[in-house]
């Protein structure tokens, strides 16, 4: 048998559905952040290139700031609301197993995915204070969910975790 | 001392004269009519069955029986040949039996963790489903379930609250509407 990353404790079990707390929360945007950047720095880097290799004028679409911000902020917008409305996850969300719905639960709307994708900067304006709603909150509601309406709950099945995990473990003999 | 001369003719003729009286008185009785007149609901009335029963020893009698001896006289597989298994089947509404088993309770008394431990199914989820990238994901998910806990039992310390009565979830994920399935008003068949 293979070496086991999961460690001698087995993983939590029964959160499905649960409100995703604040650290998962801050982990898996911090990955959006990263991906959407890298994307982004990516698809600017391949687009210079394209230009140069066509027109052989040398592009350095990175130094011209303005339309950079520019780009960035549609990308940005992008990135999010299609996935939202998509899925209800990002790229981060999905690696760290949470996920987007309606305040009762419900699939989120594209709607939904807008509005939560244009108010988002809000939650972190004056120093991120929209943020504190996620700790103090009953539902965890950070501003740009209280205005679209949303919530973030735990979407992976640590159930399916639990299983893989015992199914490491040596098997026991029957009592 | 010796019978009359005679006597035995004498019996003889009494004899058959009295057997022709008996067939003559026979013939003109309508068994039938006297029958008929006879009231058996009054004379069955009369006659106390329980009191006739209780005098049978029923153990007695049973203990007289080999049923044991009945039991090998009686061919089973002919009785169940004629027994039209697919007509009773048909009968039967399986979907208001299923309707009525609670699913839900029958696998929460399955020990799932125990059946997986124990037996080869845990090797061949172990195959079918893991991964490093699968089992790095259980890892950082958990991990970051058990901070999200850690932050919120600190954030609740230091506000003094308990948070033990909130809800966890959205209600529709958390509490799923159970369809209760309705049973059946009339008796199938």
């Amino acid at each position: 048998m293979s070496a086991s990353v999961v460690g001698a404790t087995p993983p939590v079990v029964g959160r499905q559905g649960n409100y995703a707390g604040a650290a998962t929360r801050l982990v898996a945007f911090a990955a959006d952040v990263g991906a959407s950047w890298g994307i982004f720095t990516i698809a600017l880097a391949g687009i210079s290139f394209a230009i140069d290799l066509v027109t052989g004028n040398q592009v350095n679409l990175g130094s011209r700031q303005i339309l950079a911000l520019v780009g960035l902020i549609i990308w940005e917008f992008i990135y999010f609301a299609y996935q939202w409305s998509l899925g209800g996850k990002t790229i981060g969300m999905a690696v760290l197993g949470i996920r987007v719905v309606g305040k009762d639960g419900d699939a989120i709307t594209p709607k939904q995915a807008v509005i939560r994708t244009i108010t988002l900067p809000l939650s972190f304006l004056f120093f991120g204070l929209g943020f504190l709603g996620i700790l103090l909150n009953k539902d965890r509601h950070a501003w740009h969910d209280r205005l679209a309406k949303t919530v973030v709950v735990y979407s992976w099945d640590a159930r399916a975790a639990r299983l893989r995990w015992l199914a490491k473990q040596e098997p026991t003999a029957p009592d | 001392m010796s019978p009359l001369p005679g006597s035995s003719r004498m019996e003889q003729l009494v004899e058959s004269i009295a057997e022709r009286v008996v067939n003559l008185v026979l013939d003109a009785i309508d068994i039938n009519a006297i029958v008929g007149q006879v009231d058996m609901d009054a004379l069955l009335a009369k006659v106390d069955i329980d009191a006739i029963v209780s005098k049978v020893d029923v153990d007695g009698l049973i203990d007289r029986v080999d049923v044991q001896k009945i039991i090998d006289r009686v061919d089973v597989d002919e009785i169940v040949a004629r027994v039209d298994v697919e007509a009773i089947i048909e009968r039967v509404d399986v979907q208001a039996i299923i309707e009525r088993v609670d699913i839900e309770q029958v696998i929460q008394r399955v020990d799932i963790d125990k059946l997986v431990e124990q037996t080869e199914l845990g090797t061949i989820i172990a195959h079918s489903t893991s991964g490093v990238a699968s089992e790095v994901l259980d890892v950082v998910r958990a991990q970051g379930v058990g901070l999200d806990d850690f932050v919120a039992r600190w954030v609740n310390r230091v506000l003094r609250r308990n948070s033990e009565d909130w809800p966890p979830g959205p209600p529709k994920l958390v509490n799923p509407p159970v369809p209760v399935p309705a049973l059946p008003l009339e008796a199938t068949g």
